[in-house]
């Protein structure tokens, strides 16, 4: 398995679980804030920690990594770049549409799913942009 | 990053040179095995530098490690 290969499963799998923490913490937060829960805030903060932490390991890890890479191995990820960003626009459209089209122009939502909106857009760059790598390595591997 | 009409002599060289593996060509000039695989089989035409190295790993010109069929240019 080439560095391209473990990056991408190694990034698939810390976002994956950390996502998936940091939105039930969100979801506890949601689900206790018109409770008046003392704790609120301390879930919150832990819910951005599992957002920020996995972050910084992608960063730090990124450049790294990426030195490593040979040209064809940074091909396949700017390709993986470019397909993972069109799959963020798309699903910040549908983040701010759905509330708009659901809810009408003149109603609020809460500000506690602004985080889950970032989340899920962090989220879904990243699960993308893995799969997109691990999908075209699985497929030349094959052919080849 | 296809190479419909680039060809190339790879893997022959590779033989002819003390039957060197893959893993020992892309430690030469620097890439993963994978990426000597894909140039093998057609899939990838490596870079103008790459290709360089390549041909002078094999001690030969870049001419006999690559070839481009420019019939339909």
């Amino acid at each position: 398995m080439s560095k391209l290969q473990k990056s991408a499963w190694f990034n698939l799998g810390l976002i994956t679980i950390s996502s998936l923490f940091a939105l039930l913490c969100f979801t506890v937060a949601a689900s206790k804030i018109e409770k008046g829960f003392n704790y609120i805030n301390v879930i919150l903060c832990l819910a951005m920690m599992c957002i920020i932490i996995p972050l910084t390991l992608i960063i730090a890890k990124k450049k790294s990594y990426e030195a490593g890479f040979d040209e064809r191995e940074k091909i396949i990820n700017q390709r993986a770049t470019s397909l993972s960003l069109s799959g963020l626009i798309i699903t910040l459209y549908f983040a701010c549409f759905i509330p708009f089209v659901a809810l009408g122009g003149g109603n609020i939502i809460k500000v506690v799913y602004l985080p889950v909106i970032f989340i899920c857009t962090i989220f879904t760059y990243q699960l993308i942009k893995s799969i997109a790598i691990i999908v075209q390595c699985a497929l030349e591997e094959q052919n080849g | 990053m296809g190479s419909e009409h680039l060809s190339n002599n790879v893997r022959r060289l590779r033989f002819e040179n003390d039957q060197m593996t893959q893993e020992q060509l892309a430690d030469k000039v620097g890439v993963t095995r994978q990426t000597i695989i894909a140039i093998e089989s057609g899939k990838y035409a490596p870079s103008l530098p790459l290709a360089f190295r390549i041909a002078r790993t094999f001690g030969v010109p870049i001419e006999q490690v690559f070839q481009y069929d420019n019939e339909q240019t």
